[in-house]
C-alpha cells in the first residue's frame, strides 16, 4: 500500500554493540590467527598464549557485554545450549554463541600445556597453584598430546573464523536496513577482524616480545597480511559507496550519513585504512626493518587500524536506516 | 487449514482509539510507558490548505514470512500453523534481535522494571518475565472462538478479522483482490495485515 514513510535510526544496539561485534571479531581472528601461526607457520607456544589470553578476555569481554544488555538473564541458558543450532538453524546468534563457546573451551585447551611450561605464567600467583593441580595437569598432558592437540587448535582456529563471520551475518540478517542486508557485511566485518587482529598482533611483538629478531619474518608476515586486508577493505568500502548512493531509499540515507560525516571519512576511511596502508606499503616496500630503522610507523599503523575497526562498526550500527510506513 | 489476517479500512477508522485501549486491558501492555501493541497513528496529509486527518491503526503483521522469527535464537518466537506469529515468554532472553529484524516496528521491550510496574497498575499481572513482547492477534480469545479484541471493540468496523484461505471470507476476498494492500510487500516478509487506503475525496 502506498504510504508515507519516515527513515530512523535504531537505538537499541548502539555503541555497546559495537564493542561487543568489536571485541568479538577481534579477539576470535586473534586466536585463529595465532593458532595457525604455531601449527603451520613456526612454532612459537608465547604468542599461542598471548593470543588465546588476549582473545578470551575479548571475547569473554563482548560476550558479557552483551548478557549485560539481555532483558531476562536467566532465559539465555536457552542459548547455552549445545542443541540450540539444532532447533534454530536459522538464528545466527545462536551460532554465534556456539562458536564463542567452544572455541574458548578449546583454545583454553590447546594453551594449556604452553602455559604449564611457561616460566612466566608459572611464576603468576594464584594461576601458577591452579597450573600445579593435578586436574589441570591431567588435562594439560591430554591436550598437549598430538593429534588431540592439533585438533583443538584446527577446532579452535575454525570456530574464531566462524565467530569473525557471524559477527557480519547477524547484521545481515535484518531486512529492513540495506546498509546491512547484504553480503557485503559479512565479508568487510570478517576482513576487518583479521585486519584488526594482525595489527594487535603486530603490536603486541613489537612491545611485549622485545622485537626478538627470531620474529622478525613473522612481524613482516603479518604486516603483509595486514596490507592486502586492508587494501581489501578499501575496496568494499568502495563497493559499499556504489551500492549505498545508487540503492534504496534506506541504502541512500545511509551512505548520507556516513560519506558526509568526517569521523567516517576521516576516522575509519583516512586514519584507519587509507593511513596505514601506506604507512605499511612504505614499510613493505622499503623494507623499513633494517638495521637501527624506528618501528614507530609500524606501531602507528596498527593502532591506527585498531581505532578503525572499532569506529567501522560503531558507524554501521549508527547509519542503518529503518524505512517505516506512517 | 486457516490463515488468520486482519483487514484495517482506513476509510472508516475514525481515531477513537478505543482498539488501543481494548487491547491493553485484554493483553495488559505497559500503557504507563506509553508503549501499546496496536497503536493508532494520527496524521496530517497535505500541503497547505489542502491538508486532510488520516488515521492508521498499526500493529504486529502476523507476517508470513517473519524475519523477526528467523533471528530468534532461543526460540521464543514461533508461528502457529494458523499463521499467528507468538512470542514464548519463557524462552525468550530479551536480546532485541526481533526488534532490530522487525520492518514495522511492531516489538517492545519489557524490563524488570515493567514486570514490577505491570504488578501494581494490573493487580494480577499474567506475565511473569521479562522479554520481549507484542500483538499476539489475541490467540488467547481466538482459541476461545472469538475476535481480537480491537476488532470486537472497533466502533468504525474499520478492522475485521478472516481466514486468508476460505475463499468465502471478506477479508480473503478483499485481499485476493488487491483492493487491500499490505504494508511494504517488496520485503518479502508477507504481512497479515492488509489495509484499504483511503478514497481520494476532495476536502
Ligand atoms: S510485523 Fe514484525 S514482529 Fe510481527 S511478524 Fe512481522 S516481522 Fe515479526
Ligand atoms: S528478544 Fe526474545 S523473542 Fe526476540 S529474538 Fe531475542 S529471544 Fe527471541
Amino acid at each position: 500500500m502506498e504510504v508515507n514513510v519516515t527513515y530512523e535510526t535504531q537505538h537499541l544496539w548502539t555503541t555497546w554493540f559495537a564493542v561487543y561485534l568489536y571485541l568479538g571479531g577481534l579477539g576470535a581472528a586473534t586466536m585463529t590467527i595465532t593458532f595457525l601461526t604455531d601449527m603451520y607457520l613456526k612454532s612459537h607456544k608465547t604468542l599461542a598464549i598471548w593470543g588465546a589470553l588476549t582473545g578470551l578476555i575479548m571475547v569473554g569481554g563482548g560476550s558479557a557485554l552483551l548478557f549485560i544488555h539481555l532483558a531476562n538473564h536467566a532465559a539465555v541458558v536457552h542459548v547455552l545450549n549445545p542443541l540450540a543450532i539444532f532447533f534454530k538453524p536459522d538464528a545466527w546468534i545462536a551460532w554465534g554463541t556456539q562458536f564463542i563457546s567452544w572455541m574458548m573451551i578449546a583454545s583454553l585447551l590447546y594453551v594449556l600445556p604452553y602455559m604449564i611450561e611457561s616460566p612466566i605464567i608459572a611464576n603468576l600467583p594464584f594461576i601458577s597453584s591452579v597450573l600445579k593441580t593435578r586436574v589441570v595437569c591431567g588435562l594439560g598432558s591430554m591436550a598437549g598430546s598430538g593429534n588431540i592437540h592439533k585438533i583443538l587448535g584446527i577446532f579452535s582456529a575454525t570456530s574464531g573464523l566462524g565467530v569473525a563471520v557471524y559477527t557480519g551475518l547477524l547484521l545481515q540478517s535484518f531486512p529492513a536496513v540495506a546498509l546491512w542486508n547484504n553480503p557485503g557485511v559479512p565479508i568487510l566485518f570478517t576482513v576487518s577482524a583479521f585486519s584488526t587482529a594482525c595489527a594487535l598482533l603486530i603490536l603486541v611483538m613489537h612491545i611485549f616480545m622485545g622485537r626478538d629478531e627470531k620474529d622478525t619474518l613473522l612481524r613482516g608476515l603479518y604486516e603483509r597480511a595486514d596490507l592486502l586486508l586492508l587494501a581489501t577493505e578499501l575496496l568494499v568500502v568502495f563497493l559499499f559507496y556504489m551500492y549505498l548512493t545508487r540503492g534504496s531509499i534506506s541504502a541512500r540515507v545511509s551512505a548520507e550519513l556516513l560519506f558526509h560525516d568526517l569521523g567516517w571519512l576521516l576516522g575509519f576511511i583516512g586514519l584507519g585504512l587509507v593511513t596505514p596502508f601506506l604507512l605499511e606499503l612504505r614499510s613493505v616496500l622499503s623494507l623499513g626493518h633494517g638495521q637501527g630503522q624506528t618501528h614507530l610507523p609500524t606501531v602507528a599503523a596498527a593502532v591506527f587500524v585498531l581505532i578503525g575497526g572499532f569506529l567501522l562498526r560503531d558507524y554501521f550500527m549508527a547509519a542503518g536506516i529503518y524505512v517505516y510506513p506512517t | 487449514m486457516t490463515r488468520y489476517a486482519m483487514l484495517i479500512d482506513l476509510n472508516t477508522c475514525v481515531g477513537c482509539n478505543a482498539c488501543m485501549a481494548a487491547c491493553a486491558i485484554e493483553n495488559q501492555t505497559p500503557v504507563w510507558k506509553n508503549v501499546w501493541r496496536t497503536y493508532v497513528h494520527d496524521q496530517e496529509i497535505g500541503i497547505g490548505d489542502d491538508v486532510r486527518r488520516r488515521f492508521f491503526p498499526r500493529l504486529c503483521n502476523h507476517c508470513e514470512n517473519p524475519p523477526c522469527l528467523t533471528v530468534c535464537p532461543t526460540g521464543a518466537t514461533y508461528q502457529r500453523a494458523d499463521g499467528l506469529v507468538l512470542i514464548d515468554d519463557n524462552l525468550c532472553m530479551g536480546c532485541g534481535a526481533c526488534e532490530m529484524a522487525c520492518p514495522y516496528r511492531a516489538r517492545y521491550e519489557l524490563t524488570y522494571t515493567d514486570i514490577r510496574e505491570g504488578k501494581v497498575f494490573y493487580g494480577n499481572l499474567r506475565r511473569t518475565s521479562p522479554g520481549y513482547d507484542k500483538c499476539n492477534f489475541c490467540a488467547q480469545r481466538i482459541d476461545a472462538g472469538r475476535k481480537p479484541a480491537c476488532v470486537e471493540t472497533c466502533v468504525g468496523e474499520a478492522r475485521l478479522f478472516g481466514d486468508l484461505d476460505d475463499p468465502q471470507d471478506y477479508v480473503a476476498k478483499m485481499a485476493a483482490s488487491g483492493i487491500a494492500q499490505p504494508l511494504m510487500p517488496q520485503l518479502g516478509t508477507r504481512p497479515h495485515v492488509y489495509y484499504i487506503n483511503e478514497m481520494k475525496r476532495d476536502v
